[in-house]
């Protein structure tokens, strides 16, 4: 920022340099976007529920070892408990901690969806601001290369690299964000296109505005509402493909996550046996951190887009 | 116009479907058919290529051997030979029995007896050299064969190598044998392949010229399963009527299901951990498994008893010699002195003394000369229930001692590519032996290492000693029983402080089947023994349905019913729209 907005205290009629209007403007419309994502309660709620969820994957570490839930350190306790005071979720076939498993798989489960979706809007918002800015064959070549990817069936395709591709963490968050981009670049695509041929990006241009400057300071700026709230649409989906990958065994198998949880209770027979306990807490898990997202997605979609605003 | 082509597909296709409609009603009398649910597909159907367990059994139901098992204690009866004399103990005479036909009608004469004991000495067929490969055959006329063999040998006059049809498989001979798929469905036993889809099923229809005659089961369905539970959960459902290896998790809960017999059997199969000990030269095996201390170290990691009691469900037993065969006598016991118990103090203690130390502190110790880390690659089947609690306790005692490892799950092939190719540190898988322990104990034979990737052996040990393959040699002609069994517990002691395998338990084949389908099912050997995937199999030719019950066979038809119905509609459909699209077509013309 330029130094021309020293607090007013001695220049009396404060003449705002513009970067100090864009900021305050800024602000003020944030505060106001703010403003009704709080009046929105299901999505309070979830911010919470996420909150909760980001504070126990962060502590987890510290107040648990990892070695706990290491079977060779369990053999003094009992196989398929139910929850008591000393297993809050019961035991599972191996005497493990199921409460433990979903704490650590927490970790591992909202890694994976947060790298994978930055990885998937990364390359969404690049190839989608690239394609939609420049135009011509750029674009069509971009577009046919997304084309393509979309075309292709998704959980296949996932399934196939994963089952090639070395078994770890890297290759699940390689493996989903490199599937799920193709939507993200159409999206932002679409709204670069609308936006590059507003009146004031013509006039940046007129006054010999570079494209580097147009794209940094015009259009991405404009696409940025957007791609927020197309990341916080796409969580939940990378979470889930994670689960999925991890449900089918194609998870990395030296990793506690929610999905590889719930294989492994489902290889054990826990249904079969009425072990609640092992499976429905990684499934609840699941089932509240995806919902959460969504409804937080869907509101700060509607807050950020003043079309799907009620009126 | 344009719609013409699509509509006349569609009618094409719904001929197509009324035609398999209908040849399903027409088979008015539905087969009896015996569903067997197994989590372990074929690898092979060539008797000369294959090793897995699902394999052998198929080959147990399309060739009969030349002497049978007993059920009850596996002594050696006659099959496809009548009877048998000796006057020496190294030339036997064999009366095949009369009028013996191979399943496409072919006569089966003493001529392919001899064909295929001499081509398989000669070209060294993996399953049967260990057997022929001292053996000389000669066809003497139609039914009289005489095999001499160069020494004396034990297992005489059993003879258990499936005998091939020769007409079918000389042109196969002739090139590399391996190579052939097998599909042709010709054998001389009680059941003959139909049809396979790999990675799903295979069917076995019964042989009407099985010398015992035809079996009262009509075909056997083995269907594979990839997940355990499922397995079960169409055992439960009546869906299938069999399961071999019920999940030993779901195994007690299954024995209290009514109408559902459970049952454990023990064949002397083990499961391993098994370490690289680069014998055979190829591949990239981590140095440090080559020293003996290190192998001890490992294998005084592995808390077994905890093992057995968690992963197993103390099912089967805790041995941690090699099994060679179902018969316990050939099982030795390992002097207190020289058994490598749990005792993770000792191994990290012999680990620091012989100088593998962690220099870096990162809990992980570094070879003597400080060149890498102990961390081993740890391979693993992807389709055991076991592999992953096993996975799970083993990484996490090697850890205890200060050695790192790094998990890769693979298929039954490519677990056994890895092997082959020498590129792997730690494997766990299992085995399960023959009742003559002379095949199990020749894998470990320096013959069978793998030294070009083009022949691949079965040791998959990758260590071959001297000593070990002198005491072979030698209780391969011992005739006294008692002195062959003192050399073989001599191996298999060596074997045992050699310890390139741990050998973690011995399993129990854990089956299950239905009571309301089929009665006579017989255990080999008696009463310890498991139903199916025994060592012949007996029950094929024993089971008998039970009236109402399988006779009926109710599911299928049911299921035939509504592919019927479904079928039926999409035919509906198709003419539908074939005839729309005329009426449109004629429309089109007019207009």
């Amino acid at each position: 920022m330029s130094g021309t907005v020293e607090s007013g205290d001695e220049v009396k009629p404060v003449v705002a340099s513009p970067a100090a209007i864009r900021w305050e403007r800024r602000r003020a419309s944030m505060g106001d976007a703010w403003g009704r994502l709080r009046s929105d309660r299901l999505a309070m709620i979830s911010l919470f529920v996420l909150l909760g969820f980001a504070v126990m994957a962060i502590i987890t570490p510290y107040v648990s070892d990892r070695a706990d839930i290491s079977a060779v350190n369990t053999a003094d306790n009992p196989t398929w408990a139910s929850p008591s005071s000393e297993f809050w979720l019961g035991t599972d076939h191996l005497g493990r901690s199921v409460a433990l498993q979903v704490m650590w798989g927490a970790r591992v489960s909202l890694f994976v969806g947060l790298a994978a979706t930055l990885l998937t809007i990364v390359i969404g918002s690049v190839i989608g601001i690239v394609a939609g800015f420049f135009g011509g064959w750029t674009d069509s070549v971009l577009m046919r290369i997304t084309d393509w990817f979309l075309v292709i069936p998704f959980l296949p395709t996932a399934i196939v690299l994963a089952a090639v591709l070395e078994r770890s963490l890297w290759t699940i968050v390689f493996v989903i964000g490199i599937t799920s981009w193709p939507s993200t670049a159409r999206l932002v695509r679409s709204q670069v296109l609308s936006v590059r041929s507003r009146l004031y990006v013509d006039r940046a241009r007129a006054l010999g505005a570079g494209r580097v400057h147009v794209i940094n300071r015009h259009i991405f700026p404009n696409v940025l509402p957007l791609v927020m709230a197309s990341t916080t649409l796409a969580v939940p989906i990378s979470i889930l493909t994670e689960t999925t990958l991890s449900f089918l065994g194609l998870g990395d198998p030296t990793q506690v996550s929610w999905g590889a949880i719930l294989n492994e209770a489902r290889e054990k027979g826990a249904i079969d046996r009425g072990a609640w306990w092992y499976y429905m807490p990684p499934g609840m898990a699941i089932v509240m951190v995806v919902l959460a997202f969504t409804l937080v997605g869907r509101a700060t979609e509607t807050v950020l887009d003043p079309r799907l605003r009620e009126r | 116009m344009k719609r013409q082509l699509g509509a006349m597909c569609l009618a094409v296709a719904a001929l197509g479907t009324v035609v398999v409609t209908t040849a399903n009603a027409s088979s008015g009398d539905a087969p009896v058919t015996l569903t067997v649910g197994l989590m372990q597909d074929i690898d092979s159907l060539n008797p000369t290529a294959g090793y897995l367990v699902s394999a052998y059994e198929t080959w147990n139901m399309q060739y009969a051997t030349l002497t049978d098992k007993a059920a009850d204690d596996f002594a050696t009866e006659p099959s496809l030979a009548e009877s048998w004399a000796s006057d020496d103990g190294l030339t036997y005479t064999y009366t095949l029995r009369e009028g013996l036909k191979w399943s496409d009608g072919e006569p089966l004469t003493a001529d392919d007896v001899a064909w295929t004991i001499n081509t398989s000495r000669d070209q060294e067929w993996i399953n049967h050299f260990a057997t022929t490969g001292n053996l000389t055959a000669t066809a003497i006329d139609d039914r009289t064969v005489e095999i001499v063999s160069s020494v004396p040998d034990p297992k005489l006059p059993t003879m258990d190598v499936y005998i091939l049809p020769r007409h079918i498989w000389e042109e196969q001979a002739a090139g590399d044998i391996t190579t052939y798929p097998a599909e042709d469905g010709v054998g001389s036993g009680p059941f003959t392949l139909t049809s396979r889809n790999a990675g799903q099923d295979w069917t076995m229809a019964a042989n009407p010229n099985f010398w015992r005659g035809k079996p009262a089961v009509d075909q056997v369905v083995f269907r594979v399963y990839t997940d355990g539970s499922a397995m079960v959960a169409a055992l439960k459902s009546g869906e299938i009527d069999f399961v071999h290896d019920v999940p030993a998790e779901l195994f007690d809960g299954l024995s209290e299901e009514s109408g559902i017999v459970t049952l454990t059997g023990a064949q002397g199969g083990f499961s391993e951990l098994a370490m690289n000990g680069m014998a055979g030269g190829l591949g990239d095996g981590h140095p440090a498994l080559q020293d003996l201390t290190v192998r001890h170290a490992i294998a005084q990691a592995i808390d077994r008893p905890q093992l057995f009691d968690r992963v197993a469900h103390n099912q089967g037993q805790l041995l941690g010699t090699l099994g060679v065969s179902p018969d316990p006598v050939w099982t030795p016991e390992i002097p207190a002195d020289q058994q490598l118990n749990y005792d993770p103090e000792r191994a990290k203690q012999s680990l620091e003394d012989a100088g593998y130390k962690d220099t870096d502190g990162d809990g992980i110790r570094e070879m003597p000369d400080g060149s890498q880390p102990l961390k081993f690659r740890y391979a693993e089947l992807n389709d055991s229930d076991q592999a992953a609690p096993i996975r799970e306790l083993i990484t996490g005692w090697l850890k205890e001692i200060g050695i790192d490892t790094e998990v890769s799950t693979y298929d039954q092939t490519q677990l056994t590519d890895v092997i082959a190719s020498g590129e792997y540190d730690l494997f766990v898988w299992g085995w399960t032996p023959f009742v003559d322990p002379d095949p199990m104990l020749s894998y470990f034979t320096c013959a069978q290492l793998t030294t070009d990737i083009e022949s691949v052996g079965y040791n998959d040990a990758n260590w071959c000693s001297p000593e070990y393959d002198a005491l072979y040699d030698q209780q391969k002609v011992e005739l006294d029983r008692a002195k062959r069994i003192d050399i073989v517990h001599q191996m298999l002691t060596l074997f045992y402080t050699e310890s390139t395998y741990v050998v973690l338990y011995h399993d129990a084949d854990t089956q299950a089947y239905r009571t309301d389908r089929f009665e006579g099912w017989t255990r080999q050997p008696k009463d310890t023994g498991p139903v199916l995937f025994t060592n012949t199999s007996p029950s094929y030719w024993t089971l008998t349905p039970i009236a109402g019950g399988a006779g009926g066979d109710d599911d299928s038809s049911n299921t035939g019913l509504i592919i019927g119905l479904a079928v039926g509609g999409v035919a509906l459909l198709g003419l539908i729209a074939f005839f729309v699209a005329r009426s449109r077509k004629q429309q089109d013309d007019k207009e």
